[in-house]
């Protein structure tokens, strides 16, 4: 095998789409060929920091218009049934149908709503379980200046907290992990042998509630809440009152 | 696509929101233009249902589609600012292909992922496109199918804009102080 070849192959090669005769004709051009390994390692280093690059979920407010459309329109392609019917069947139908999907839409906007917001504290409380058993986290010893090194690069976005903690809850690490269709900055705050979990998120597409909002979920208090575009989850296993104390003191501005 | 068999495509073609939406963000930036150009994608499609064939790759279909729709919109708002202006191919470029250095490896993996993304973004369209179909996964023959091209095609553009990628990140030099 040239050099030539061995290029053209190496991609594929890394990427285990090559026949297992062509990877061992490649493997043995490179254990030869300096230049070729050093095309080869550089290849690699690309790929590793190319999927190292944020990926943009599709707001859910446009999958649902997407799906709310489609179907629809494919429906509308379909030849329609004539039948006779008196004059007025079709204005009450019209009133009627009015009628249903103004009660029906209102209902499932309801149990909508219920369900998003379900999918939500059921989310936060199990990330907040991942932190607990051990999630890698990036530890911080200097406040929140050092957030910026394990947050940048991996999140589109910059998330809006400023609470860098204080000697009743001390700021102990941060993470970025994934949080539904996509990446949560993760701040982990301790209460004595408690341990806090918020996540903050774009909350375009979420069913984050515009004002405080706090539930149990599987014995683990969870507060929901937005501000100006991110959306906030706070999680932990401590009373209430010390949740909501720390809450204050992350959304004061 | 009719009846069943269409309501079955309405669901495979849904599940690649999120890859067309990623594809149109990272060609156009703008997160309601990148709305915009999948809505449109999703119509165009339905529009032209009956030239899909049954059995054939949805998702290159999809981002053909896309692609397709986004450069309809660059021509358009190149010749409303310029009518003169020549379109710009970009692939073109011949970078070198000389290996990369230990040490030049080093300075690309300590980059960050912001930085990656500006080069990746500096990029002639023609080679982020082919750059970002790959990160998506397709296989040669299906970005040939997306590009409306030869996969001998898409193996040499992919091959140049890596190595032009390689060259312009070893020499990206991050502002010192900054963290």
């Amino acid at each position: 095998m040239d050099c030539g070849r061995a290029r053209e192959l190496n991609l594929d090669g890394q990427r285990g789409r090559l026949s297992a005769e062509a990877t061992a004709e490649l493997q043995q051009h490179l254990s030869t060929c300096v230049r070729c390994r050093a095309h080869a390692e550089a290849e690699r280093v690309l790929s590793e920091v190319l999927d190292s690059l944020p990926q943009h979920a599709a707001p859910l407010a446009l999958k649902r218009r997407l799906a709310e459309r489609w179907p629809a329109s494919l429906s509308g392609t379909l030849p329609p049934r004539r039948t006779w019917v008196p004059r007025w069947v079709p204005a009450l139908a019209t009133a009627a149908a009015a009628l249903a999907i103004v009660v029906a839409g209102s209902t499932s906007l309801f149990v909508e709503q219920r369900a998003a917001l379900r999918q939500l504290e059921g989310e936060s409380v199990n990330d907040h379980l991942r932190v607990l058993e051990g999630a890698p986290l990036a530890r911080v010893t200097g406040g929140l200046h050092e957030v910026k090194p394990w947050s940048g690069g991996k999140l589109d976005f910059a998330p809006a907290v400023r609470f860098a903690g204080n000697d009743d809850f001390p700021l102990v690490g941060g993470a970025v992990e994934p949080f539904l269709d996509r990446r949560a900055a993760v701040f982990v705050y301790k209460r004595r042998l408690h341990t806090a979990s918020l996540f903050v998120v774009p909350s375009e597409g979420l069913a984050f509630p515009p004002e405080l909002r706090t539930q149990t979920v599987r014995g683990f208090h969870v507060a929901l809440w937005q501000d100006e575009g991110q959306g906030y989850a706070l999680v932990s296993d401590l009373d209430l009152q010390e949740l909501l104390l720390l809450q204050s003191l992350i959304a004061s501005r | 696509m009719a009846g069943a068999g269409a309501e079955e495509v309405v669901r495979q073609a849904l599940a690649h929101a999120d890859g067309l939406y990623n594809f149109a963000r990272w060609l156009c930036r703008d997160p309601l233009e990148a709305e915009d150009l999948v809505q449109e994608t999703y119509a165009r499609a339905l529009g032209a249902a009956q030239q899909f064939e049954a059995g054939s790759n949805l998702k290159a279909w999809l981002f053909r589609i896309l692609r397709n729709a986004f450069l309809d919109r660059r021509r358009r708002s190149q010749r409303a600012a310029n009518p003169d202006s020549l379109e710009e191919t970009g692939a073109d470029a011949e970078p070198a292909d000389g290996p990369t250095s230990e040490l030049e490896q080093g300075q690309i993996r300590a980059l960050v992922a912001d930085d990656v993304a500006s080069a990746v973004r500096a990029l002639p369209e023609a080679f982020r496109t082919v750059i970002l179909l790959d990160l998506e996964g397709m296989t040669e023959p299906e970005v040939a199918s997306v590009l409306g091209c030869a996969a001998g095609t898409v193996k040499s553009r992919l091959s140049r804009a890596r190595a032009l990628l390689r060259e312009r990140l070893a020499a990206y030099r991050p502002e010192p102080g900054a963290c």
